[in-house]
């Protein structure tokens, strides 16, 4: 079990990185900046690792309100001690819940919930 | 209709396999909400990663962003995501 989870992350790692480096790439040309290949994949492994840190909290939230699956009101609590970064995950979060309401309304009823519990444990 | 610029983000589908992988627990799953933001999450903080860097090697007068303007900036980043004080005397 052990290996399919180390082959899981480095393909996991290879997404993060490629997306990372979008990003970069971006930034960079925004301000005439490039960055060199070592500093994206710094920030790549360091946003990969953040994640074990995000995940564990996650759960520990979700577990602490006897739920097993991990909701938006976590994901807030794990955004808590950045006031900017917090109003941010308020505010998205509200514009989720609006688009939900809005295809309600259009009576969408092909498209899945997201709010649905989705599997996603391979 | 005006052109939108092609968002950059972090896949759903990716965001939600590598967080699952990282739970201590088999029954903890992931709403498909709480994905989206997550996603949300990890775009800012990268984005704040790179743009810290770039100040970084900005102030320094360096052409490239490199390794050593982003370890400058990665103590203030993590602590302002884990909100330790900063302490001054």
């Amino acid at each position: 079990m052990s290996d399919d989870t180390d082959e899981t992350h480095q393909r996991l790692k290879a997404a993060v990185h490629y997306t990372v480096g979008r990003l970069c790439q971006k930034i960079g040309e925004d301000h005439r900046r490039e960055f060199s290949r070592q500093v994206i994949a710094a920030i790549a492994e360091t946003t990969f690792r953040q994640c074990d840190v995000f995940a564990k909290d996650l759960e520990a939230f979700a577990r602490h309100a006897k739920r097993s699956t991990v909701n938006t009101e976590d994901v807030k609590l794990a955004a808590r001690r950045s006031t900017a970064l917090s109003i941010y995950i308020q505010n998205k979060s509200e514009e989720l819940t609006q688009e939900q309401r809005d295809l309600k309304k259009k009576g969408t009823g092909k498209r899945k919930s997201r709010d649905t519990e989705e599997d996603s444990r391979e | 209709m005006a052109e939108k610029d092609v968002e950059i983000c972090f896949k759903k589908e990716t965001i939600s396999r590598l967080l699952s992988s990282f739970f201590n627990e088999d029954r903890t799953k992931l709403s498909g909400d709480a994905t989206l933001l997550m996603a949300e999450m990890l775009k800012i903080f990268v984005q704040e990663a790179a743009v810290r860097s770039q100040k970084q090697a900005e102030s320094e007068d360096c052409d490239q962003v490199d390794i050593e303007h982003f370890e400058k900036i990665l103590p203030q980043l993590v602590s302002s995501l884990t909100g330790s004080t900063k302490y001054s005397f």
